[in-house]
């Protein structure tokens, strides 16, 4: 099943998500996340979106990774940040 | 101490995958140490639309519009927005990370070089302030895009500084999230974008706001520019860069 969210962060940028979703085991099969966003290392972002796969669409869960993958790569956000790529991924629809 | 020499490159208008092969070209040959922090002023010939790194491009551009209107596309390898250059200047900066007057942090460091461009700016009489992360305004309306990469301890600032804009052309060319509204959003850009031509009228050349630039570059890192030319290494990386990334399908469609 494919979804999509656009999500304008508070005082920050765009961020565009394209999932696809497993629904029968209920897991995210392939995402992209886009935008109008700063990120560095630029590479970080498709690291985090192979990361991704595989996994539930729980909140939580979600942001907790996310972190933990910002926090162990070194990666800077900017106009975006963990909690509001979870955000706009949990908006998709 | 020695006022540090720095090159300055004028190489103008070009197509969008020459001008962004050309720009990672000089980042590879100033992290060899092969050329000195480099000031690079350009212009694009066709006009072009510009994605940012992570923007999906068919989401963001007409590309049917884009061959209608003879108009280039091409991904950068800096984050940001999608921009339509026409009637801009447009600069690219490069320089060592470690560089003493470059902030280790990101934030700061796109500060220091958006007020380059704003002391550049002073020069032709027009005064600007900066608007976090990556714009200028002027009269509270944006003058300047700008986007920085980071590879190889190098950092690329690019950007743009607007002598006009054609606001109703630019929204032929780019999607908006919701055709429903986009004469309310084509409405809303008019009132927050200005150009050089708007705030001085048309009595000022490319060559006036280049030479503006280069000042507000000397003036902010107390520099003097050398005119420069790419070097024989820079242009092959160049052409390499062309035809394996910016003038590639896969590069330009990688998301």
């Amino acid at each position: 099943m494919k979804m999509k969210s656009v999500y304008k962060v508070p005082d920050g940028k765009l961020i565009k998500i394209f999932l696809e979703y497993n629904l029968p085991v209920k897991t995210i099969k392939s995402i992209t996340i886009a935008g109008d966003f700063f990120a560095y290392p630029e590479e970080s972002i498709q690291q985090l979106e192979q990361l991704l796969q595989g996994k539930p669409l729980d909140e939580k869960k979600l942001e907790t990774m996310i972190k933990d993958f910002v926090k162990d790569n070194q990666v800077e956000f900017i106009g975006v940040s963990p909690a509001s790529i979870t955000d706009a991924i949990m908006r998709c629809k | 101490m020695m006022t540090e020499e720095w090159r300055l490159l004028q190489t103008g208008f070009l197509s969008a995958a020459e001008n962004m092969a050309i720009d990672r070209a000089v980042l590879v040959a100033h992290s060899k140490g092969y050329v000195p922090p480099t000031v690079r002023l350009y212009g694009w010939n066709p006009a072009a639309i510009s994605i940012g790194y992570f923007q999906q491009l068919t989401e963001e551009v007409d590309l049917t519009a884009c061959d209608e209107e003879h108009i280039d596309y091409v991904r950068r390898i800096t984050g940001g927005g999608a921009v339509f250059h026409e009637d801009e200047v447009t600069y690219s900066f490069v320089i060592n990370e470690k560089h003493p007057q470059i902030s280790k942090n990101i934030l700061e460091s796109y500060k220091t070089i958006c007020l380059a461009i704003m002391n550049g700016l002073d020069f032709l009489g027009v005064k600007s302030t900066y608007a976090p992360i990556n714009d200028i305004l002027v009269n509270n309306k944006k003058i300047s895009g700008n986007a920085q990469t980071r590879k190889q301890k190098t950092v690329l600032q690019h950007g743009t500084i607007l002598t006009d804009v054609d606001v109703d052309k630019m929204f032929r060319l780019l999607k908006v999230p919701n055709e429903k509204i986009k004469g309310k959003m084509i409405a809303n850009v008019k009132e927050r974008v200005t150009s050089l031509t708007h705030e001085l009228g048309s009595d000022f050349s490319f060559e006036d706001v280049s030479n503006a630039l280069k000042k507000g570059f000397e003036e902010t890192f107390d520099v003097t520019f050398t005119d420069g030319m790419l070097t024989d290494e820079e242009k092959k990386l160049a052409t390499s860069f062309q035809k394996t990334t910016f003038g590639s399908k896969k590069w330009n469609h990688q998301r």
